[in-house]
């Protein structure tokens, strides 16, 4: 055996109920030795393997965790690993961004036949994880690293006769019938106009910075009728998700689209949708910026420092948030009935609002948006603690485009990129 | 007689604080245009050049957003008990008086017949420095809430500041006075007019009266149309105090704990028989200024807000208290 | 320190189980000390916890004269309520309190008791018979109408047999249409018009009604109709709670802490507070 300097590392493994599970059965009643540091928890599918599971192993002190099931093509239901597999790359990258330690974070095919080679996947791993020693990833000392600014798109020059315009279109479409209410901006915020005399509270200026497909969800909005909404092209691509994934009826909306110059985010400096392409009608033109940087460039700018430093950077990010869902609540995509966050049998994310919990709710609501978020950012404009969640977005939005060519909300006719999956999917990380 | 301490002195002292282990908190930035209360690693981190509306509060040196009320460790049979909560004595510096009046306002509430002694033992270890305005925003009213730029409730001591980058110094407690006995203090005040503040915008007693006689008003739900019902406003208020009691740890030990919660979540009311008396936002929305305005003046005497204005300022849709009471109290 | 928030340590000293999801338990403090001086009144209620899932609010369901042991009942439906469920004879398990007040004795005497209940709120109710019976000559007759969706849904139905025997003492169970057995031989409707049919004049009693909204806005009129006034039908509210101290800020009704101005409310009192409950 190696020198452990009497340290035996906690292993999880995450295993599939069909291939490895029978894999490791099968080491055992063939006598094959490997070290006793695993902990095997079966579940039905690999494609059950939540990535909170993972979360929570590292929570409570696990040193490594292996995340295995049946060989491609062998899944007993059929393609629960293909789905797996997906997600594993999206989560993946966002575990390398925000610094954890990929060498703790493992992936293999067993099939029940391989007892040998479960036997040898344990040895390595834990070999590995005893020559890296105990891990503690929340144990970070925070570090606030100032990044350097996205390079910052001035606010464009708003269109007077835009405004004066999307007030004679809301005034018509009230009038006519077409709508019971127009969702739009107003001088503090997003107004809801029922009636055509009203109309002159709408605005269009460089404050319009909600995404106002947020409010399509709530029981509230919906009770006054059919509406019009008004809608920046970054905000369209929202729509286009929530029709794929049933929760509008694209039909019954009508869509007022405004061509915009920025908003003064960090979102507008990249933003090639200034104006709407799908919108019942539009109003004004706007031109994408003429040297648009890369749009992932701040992802860049984290994966340019040591894991050790990503782990300090997001744990000043995450000490500071206070667990108010201002993210969730203002995000288009998160309209479930009721949220993981708030669920407790069982508590998959610990409700407090202290590191781990912090940890676990932001790596949860990232994963859950993977493949899904548009882009629209005001998750990190509602923060009211300054956390820049557009990081773990734009990370999961690179690698969703880089390894399966997808932008969520831009092409209507795509399949979700969660949800599918296909088979020349990269494995080069799983053994 | 009246004392002054200049920029630098008063860094140097907060230095001497911070190299005897003590606890200070104060305003630092975090990030372009985003200022937080939060404990500070060097004196120079401390925010005195110019007027910050820091996006929190200094509730949290009180009453944090999450603490362990025990622990409990299962044995065989039996279970233990033991104290959890970690008491240490804090400074708060820069603090603005809507947030010094905070203190106060809750030591109310956790004193009200049952004594709540983590509190109460947190509250006991705090010294509030405040700092006077010199400046407001749009969105501060304190003026309106029966405070003012330089209102001294709440604080230990108030600094003014001066014309030169120094700070007129009023020392209100022996604790403050404790804590200036290395100061280099000098003599004499600059005799400057302090702020006035904002114009009052509104009469909090007229909004507690309309809260009250318009409990079923078509105004809550238009008004609450925009709310999603997030915590933003709560959490970032100096007063808001609801909370939740939830358990974490293992099958054998873990703590009991108290988490800040918000009235505006769907779920606070939640029974669970699945009835909820505020299903819909616009209750919750009117649950919180109801609060404010008339429910906490019916049992503690007076309202449940400073004036600080965070609630405007980090609400993602451009609600808040001062939109909704001016509305009110303008017809 | 006096931590507010820390419960005392109780045995479960006996358990019963009612139907497929409610039970109730009796439980003894651990403390000798604190066992011996514990005062509650009844209709006050307590704070219960299974370490390691949390705290739920609870009636304390005996009589207070029954001096060596408390008593609540749940339903099995949450997380903490699944908890409590686990435990077994000989376990520990967490209670604070008494909070709130308790049902009006005093003004309730020399009247007649008519008590009403449906479903799982029967527990608040059984406390106020049980003390009610122990003090038989301060009340004139006692009137219990409990009514459930189905026979299995009837919580403590050895002790409504058991009461039944006490001189004038009228108990009449009820459940649902449909919600019969073959062999069920109380009557089959809902509490307020199976109250309605029992013919009680209500004109010199003290009400109790406890149960869903639903039962509770059809019962009123009735209580009215057979002689009641609001100011003598009372209730005991559930809002959700977490302190049970009058400080985590979210179980008022209008202006009204139910933790500590309630639980126990009358109808003229209700009627005249906001519909927030």
């Amino acid at each position: 055996m190696s020198e452990t300097n009497g340290f035996e590392p906690k292993i999880v493994a995450y295993v599939c109920n069909w291939c490895t599970y029978l894999g490791a059965d099968l080491a055992g009643t063939s006598r094959l030795e490997y070290p006793s540091n695993v902990r095997i928890i079966r579940l039905p599918c690999t494609g059950r393997i939540d990535a909170n599971l993972v979360v929570k192993a590292f929570e409570i002190g696990a040193d490594a965790v292996l995340v295995s099931g049946c060989h491609p093509g062998d899944c007993h239901y059929n393609a629960g690993n293909y789905h797996a597999r997906r997600r594993w790359i999206l989560f993946r990258e966002l575990m390398e961004t925000i610094g954890f330690d990929m060498r703790r974070l493992h992936f293999s095919w067993i099939s029940a036949a391989e007892g040998k080679k479960f036997q040898q996947v344990i040895t390595e791993i834990t070999e590995k994880t005893i020559a890296l020693g105990p891990y503690n990833p929340y144990g970070a000392e925070p570090r606030v690293e100032p990044l350097s600014p996205m390079p910052q798109a001035a606010a464009g020059a708003c269109d007077p006769a835009a405004e004066l315009e999307l007030r004679t279109a809301a005034k018509r479409v009230l009038e006519s019938g077409q709508a019971n209410v127009v969702i739009g901006y107003g001088a503090r915020g997003p107004v809801f106009i029922t009636r055509p005399d009203d109309v002159d509270r709408l605005v269009w200026n460089a404050n319009c910075h909600q995404n106002l497909a947020t409010y399509l969800k709530r029981k509230e909005i919906r009770a006054l009728g059919k509406a019009a909404i008004v809608m920046k092209g970054c905000d369209e691509r929202a729509l286009i998700i929530l029709e794929r994934e049933s929760q509008i009826a694209r039909p019954d909306l009508h869509v007022i689209g405004m061509a915009c110059n920025g908003m003064g985010q960090p979102k507008c400096a990249a933003c090639d949708t200034r104006e709407t392409r799908f919108a019942d009608e539009k109003i004004s033109s706007a031109q994408p910026p003429a040297d648009m940087p890369d749009r992932y460039v701040a992802v860049d700018q984290i994966l340019a420092m040591e894991p050790a430093d990503r782990m300090a950077f997001f744990t000043a990010e995450f000490d500071r948030c206070l667990k108010c869902y201002a993210c969730r609540q203002v995000c288009p995509m998160c309209y479930c009935e009721r949220c993981i966050a708030d669920k407790n049998r069982p508590q998959a994310i610990d409700t407090s609002p202290h590191r781990q919990g912090n940890f676990a709710w932001h790596i949860a609501r990232a994963m859950h948006l993977a493949g899904r978020c548009v882009g629209c950012d005001e998750c990190t404009r509602a923060c009211p603690a300054g956390i820049d969640l557009r990081l773990l977005n734009l990370t999961l939005a690179r690698t969703a485009e880089q390894q399966f060519a997808y932008r969520a909300g831009m092409d209507p006719a795509l399949d979700p990129l969660i949800g599918t999956f296909s088979l020349q999917d990269k494995e080069e990380f799983i053994r | 007689m009246s004392e002054q301490i200049s920029r630098d002195n008063l860094r140097t002292l907060v230095a001497g604080w911070l190299a005897a282990g003590k606890k200070v908190v104060g305003p630092v930035q975090v990030k372009p245009g985003m200022a937080l209360f939060a404990p500070l690693r060097s004196a120079d981190a401390l925010l005195l050049d110019r007027w910050v509306r820091p996006s929190n509060s200094i509730k949290e040196v009180v009453f944090p957003r999450h603490e362990a009320l025990y622990g409990y460790r299962i044995g065989k049979n039996s279970v233990e008990l033991f104290d959890a909560a970690v008491f240490e004595e804090q400074i708060v510096i820069g603090a603005h008086p809507c947030d010094a009046a905070s203190l106060p306002i809750l030591d109310k509430l956790f004193n009200w017949d049952f004594q709540d002694e983590i509190y109460n033992q947190r509250r006991a270890g705090v010294t509030v420095i405040s700092v006077a305005c010199t400046e407001s925003d749009d969105e501060c009213f304190c003026t309106s809430v029966g405070l003012s730029p330089s209102a001294e409730r709440g604080s230990d001591a108030m600094l003014l500041p001066r014309a030169d980058g120094g700070f007129d110094v009023r020392l209100l407690s022996d604790k403050a006075r404790g804590l200036f006995a290395e100061a280099k203090l000098a003599a004499g005040s600059d005799g400057q007019a302090a702020y006035a503040g904002p114009a009052s915008k509104f009469d909090p007693a007229q909004v507690g009266a309309f809260a009250k006689d318009h409990f079923e008003d078509p105004f809550w739900a238009e008004h609450a149309l925009a709310c999603v019902g997030c915590g933003a406003c709560a959490y970032t208020c100096p007063v808001c105090h609801c909370f939740d009691i939830v358990d974490e740890g293992n099958g054998r030990e873990g703590v009991r704990a108290r988490n800040w919660d918000a009235c505006q979540y769907g779920m606070f009311t939640l029974h669970a028989s699945g009835h909820n008396p505020r299903n819909n936002q616009a209750a919750r929305q009117r649950q919180r200024i109801y609060h404010k305005f008339y429910m906490y003046p019916e049992k503690f005497g007076e309202i449940l807000c400073t004036g600080c204005g965070n609630c405007a300022r980090n609400c993602p849709e451009g609600l808040g208290v001062l939109p909704v009471v001016t509305e009110v109290s303008h017809g | 320190m006096d931590n507010l928030y820390r419960p005392d340590l109780m045995e479960i000293i006996g358990i019963q189980q009612h139907t497929s999801d409610v039970k109730s338990m009796q439980l003894r403090f651990r403390d000798p000390v604190r066992a011996a001086n514990f005062r509650f009144d009844v209709g006050q209620f307590g704070i219960y916890s299974a370490f390691g899932s949390g705290e739920s609010t609870f009636n304390i369901c005996s009589s207070s004269n029954w001096r060596d042991r408390i008593e609540f009942c749940f339903r099995k439906v949450g997380r903490v309520t699944e908890a409590l469920w686990k435990l077994e004879v000989g376990e520990t398990m967490g209670f604070r309190g008494p909070y709130g007040g308790g049902y009006p004795w005093a003004e309730w005497r020399g009247k007649d008791l008519i008590f009403l209940g449906g479903g799982i709120a029967m527990p608040p109710i059984r406390c106020a018979i049980w003390y009610a019976l122990e003090n038989r000559d301060d009340f004139g007759d006692i009137t219990i109408v409990y009514g459930a969706r189905t026979v299995g849904d009837l919580v403590f139905r050895d002790e409504l047999d058991e009461w039944a025997k006490h001189p004038r003492v009228r108990v009449v169970q009820c459940v649902d249409p449909g919600g019969q057995t073959p062999d069920w031989k109380g009557e089959i409707g809902f509490v307020p018009s199976v109250f309605e049919r029992a013919n009680v004049n209500a004109a010199n009693a003290a009400a109790l009604v406890i149960g869903p909204p639903i039962m509770i806005k059809a019962t009123l009129p009735v209580l009215e109709r057979t002689g009641a006034t609001l100011s003598n039908v009372y209730t005991s509210l559930e809002n959700r709670m977490k302190c049970g101290v009058g400080k985590c800020g979210r179980c008022n009704a209008g202006p009204v802490y139910v933790c500590k101005e309630g639980p126990v409310f009358t109808f003229e009192q209700l009627r005249q507070m906001p519909m927030d409950y």
